[in-house]
């Protein structure tokens, strides 16, 4: 039996945690990430939660507190938000190679210059090739459902990969929605205690753990870490079924398709804008339009073979992206998607939009502008060589 | 036990056959260090002179006979803290050690390890302190001697250059984290160390941290059997004084109430070859001041434990 | 089964790799029996740890020892000869 809540994002994220019962967690505060922390504090403080925190100095030690933990065989927990996944990002990539399943909520915020504290992936879709699984949600939720899932997925023995669930800084973390919350004994038997078989530092059990290593075994490990990505797949459409049939919730997987069945054009999303599309979605049909969304959940492993297949019947698409890729002059799921495509052999007039950087608003105003567009280049053949920028018009400010 | 008889039994638990310099005096100091903590240890070794000469390993075997892992250069101290963490979580126990070069302790590695010094994580932190980058050829660090010659601060055919900046006084940095212990030690004073790595292994609660100086032989110019010989002379001239300090109170473990003239040290030593009186002046008005300081703090307010 | 072959997902390593450091050596420490004092002071400085007690006396295994001299330099009897190696 779950309760039902009102909580905002980071609450839904600290709940998670807590109902994962990690053995330790190390954490630094940054906005807007910081309640997290103090939540975890509170919950300590309170009692209802057992696990070893302790107050770092910064998050560069925060993650290498948790790799020395995880090392010793310890399940772990952190969150963080731009700067401080920036100053993580050395003990970061080494958490993947040395395959910790370490999970940290990433509170998404926009990285500086110019200085910003608002909402925006672009701290976590920039590391996305540091070796770590990658889920990005949509809503409270969802972050909730994810996180505890996250643990799960990270642990699997055909994984054993540290795991990011990302979620927008502001719009999720500090907005309130309605939240179911599992028991605890429903969690308990979904995730039974961390034991690390893979590496161990045990003096009952002394091991080398990461001694000099030559090129052919480096590459004899990243094989098997590639591996174990392709696992990961599975395993995260795997966990969502098995939490969908405790608590009756399933999010889709690496995936989420809403009315593409018969749809002629895609919007594909990624994070909380997806909301406002999928209302657009409705609009648009209403009025005739035959458009439908493909929510892209799982960003590291990519989904490539289920983004093909979503988008085979399509006429075109656009991705709305709330980041850039500098130098593609795109945004980053943008490419993703098209690199998924090219494998499949169809080449689509496709939109790349770019648009609600530093917490920026995207409107429905501005997604219905964008349907339009979509719809318009998809009919014309065309694809813009460059970001189709949504912005909303100012006054002195040139659109 | 005597220093003497808990080294002729105690297991040895580094690899027989580790790639140091030959005579190098940081391979006794990791060899005695690790015998007097023995087996139920867990061991980070940073990249560094112990990490290059093979002490975590090649490939899939290990350099140690206890668990030993690499951090990275500059979070030592917080994966300790993690391993530390996690060992309370599961209710064992066991020493949980590093042993770091200089450059991975007050250079790079300072922040964490300034961390964990604050928030009192119970590890033992042993710092060996050779002045610099040896294991990438002697590049200097905020540790090396003024005056040395270094491979990034050279010296001209005239003498003139090397170093320009006095070494930090680190373990006295570290004293004043008001942790539960610290020592300074020396490959000289072998049964010295061997009291203060058994004062550091009763620390219940917080930081042992033990600064070793360790003169470099490849690095420095120092001839091989004279390993120990100029490590002493380093004590003996005052230059690196032989101290422990519990929460601030210090104690001078091997007091020099008459010092040898610096030349003495520096002599021995090529890479101060290029100085003259003067500058070596000033390296022994350094040494003068920060013994009188340590004096003056063992005297008075319990430092004479 | 070598601990090449071993299968591990991750960079570990079991087992002790040692250099065979024994080789390096130019010269060979001997210790005149009756000249010592049995004091130990070459079990405590020799960083390869290559000197042992036996039965009160101490004597040297060569398996490792890269022969630095530091044993002979600092014995206070000065009773251990560095050998030049090859000249057997």
């Amino acid at each position: 039996m779950s309760t039902v809540a009102v909580m905002n994002g980071n609450y839904a994220a600290a709940t998670a945690a807590r109902l994962a019962r990690p053995e330790v967690i190390a954490a630094y505060p940054i906005t807007p990430q910081t309640p997290v922390v103090e939540y975890l504090t509170l919950f300590a403080a309170e009692g209802s939660l057992s696990s070893r925190m302790t107050e770092v100095e910064s998050e560069h030690s925060a993650m290498s507190i948790l790799s020395g933990a995880s090392l010793a065989g310890a399940r772990c927990y952190t969150a963080t938000s731009s700067q401080g996944l920036a100053l993580m990002y050395e003990p970061y990539f080494r958490a993947s190679t040395l395959r910790l399943p370490i999970v940290m909520n990433i509170v998404n915020r926009e990285m500086i210059s110019p200085q910003s504290v608002w909402g925006g992936p672009q701290d976590s879709l920039t590391l996305r090739d540091a070796g770590w699984i990658q889920i990005y949600v949509e809503d409270n939720q969802e972050i909730l459902d994810q996180t505890i899932q996250a643990f799960r997925i990270a642990e699997d023995p055909r994984v054993l990969l540290p795991i990011n669930v990302c979620y927008d800084g502001f719009y999720l973390s500090h907005m309130t929605e309605r939240v179911e919350v599992p028991e605890q004994a429903e969690i308990d038997a979904f995730l039974p205690p961390y034991e690390a078989k893979h590496q161990i530092l045990d003096p009952r059990k002394p091991m080398a753990i990461d001694p000099l290593t030559s090129g052919y075994l480096v590459m004899e490990y990243r094989k098997k870490h590639m591996d174990s990505m392709a696992a990961a797949l599975g395993v995260v459409e795997e966990t969502d079924k098995a939490y969908a049939a405790l608590t009756g919730r399933s999010w889709g997987g690496a995936l989420d398709l809403y009315r593409m069945e018969d749809a002629e054009y895609a919007v594909v999303t990624l994070g909380s804008v997806t909301g406002a599309c999928r209302e657009m979605v409705d609009e648009k049909r209403a009025a005739g339009v035959r458009i439908g969304l493909v929510k892209v959940r799982c960003l590291r492993p990519f989904p490539k073979a289920a983004v093909a297949a979503a988008l085979a019947r399509v006429k075109g698409f656009g991705v709305i992206d709330r980041n850039v890729s500098f130098g593609w002059n795109t945004g980053i799921v943008y490419q993703e998607v098209r690199s998924a495509l090219y494998e499949s052999g169809r080449t689509l007039p496709s939109v790349p939009f770019v648009g609600g950087l530093g917490g920026e608003d995207i409107t429905l105003g501005l997604v219905s502008k964008a349907f339009d567009e979509i719809v318009a280049a998809v009919d014309a053949g065309r694809t813009p060589q460059s970001a189709v920028w949504l912005w909303a018009p100012r006054k002195g400010v040139k659109a | 036990m005597s220093a003497l008889d808990l080294l002729a039994e105690r297991e040895d638990m580094i690899s027989p056959g580790i790639s140091a310099c030959v005579g190098c005096n940081v391979e006794l100091t990791l060899r005695t260090v690790m015998k007097v903590l023995g087996p139920n240890s867990i061991l980070a070794i940073p990249p560094g002179c112990m990490g290059g000469v093979g002490v975590v390993g090649w490939n899939k075997q290990s350099g140690a006979k206890v668990p030993v892992f690499f951090p990275l250069l500059d979070n030592t101290a917080s994966m300790l803290a993690g391993i530390r963490l996690a060992l309370d979580a599961k209710g064992r126990d066991a020493h949980v050690v590093a042993f770091a070069g200089d450059g991975a302790t007050v250079d790079a590695g300072f922040q964490a390890l300034s961390g964990v010094a604050e928030r009192g994580d119970r590890i033992i932190y042993i710092c060996y302190d050779n002045e610099g980058y040896m294991n990438t050829g002697y590049q200097r660090s905020s540790s090396t001697s003024k005056g040395s010659w270094t491979s990034t601060t050279p010296v001209s055919k005239e003498g003139q250059g090397g170093k320009r900046q006095h070494g930090k006084d680190f373990p006295m940095i570290m004293a004043m984290h008001d942790v539960p212990y610290v020592a300074t030690a020396s490959p000289a004073y072998i049964p010295d160390l061997v009291r203060k790595v058994e004062e550091a292994m009763k620390v219940k609660e917080g930081l042992a941290y033990i600064h070793v100086y360790n003169p470099c032989l490849t690095g420095w110019g120092i001839r091989a059997e004279e390993s120990i010989s100029v490590a002493r002379l380093a004590v003996k001239t005052r230059f690196f004084p032989l101290y422990e300090a519990r929460n601030r109170k210090f104690k001078i473990t091997v007091p020099v109430p008459n010092p040898l003239p610096l030349e003495d040290y520096t002599s021995r030593i090529k890479k101060f070859s290029h100085l003259g009186p003067e500058r070596i002046a000033e390296l022994k008005d350094l040494a003068e001041e920060r013994y009188r300081f340590l004096e003056a703090v063992s005297a008075g307010g319990g430092g004479r434990a | 089964m070598s601990t090449l072959e071993k299968d591990y997902v991750c960079p570990v390593g079991e087992g002790i790799y040692a250099a065979n450091t024994g080789d390096w050596r130019t010269q060979r420490p001997e210790i005149d029996q009756e000249k010592c004092s049995r004091c130990g002071t070459c079990l405590l400085y020799c960083p390869t740890n290559s000197v042992r007690r036996v039965e009160g006396r101490f004597v040297i295994d060569l398996g490792y020892c890269k022969g630095c001299a530091v044993c002979a330099a600092e014995c206070p009897k000065q009773c251990i000869a560095m050998i030049r190696e090859g000249r057997k």
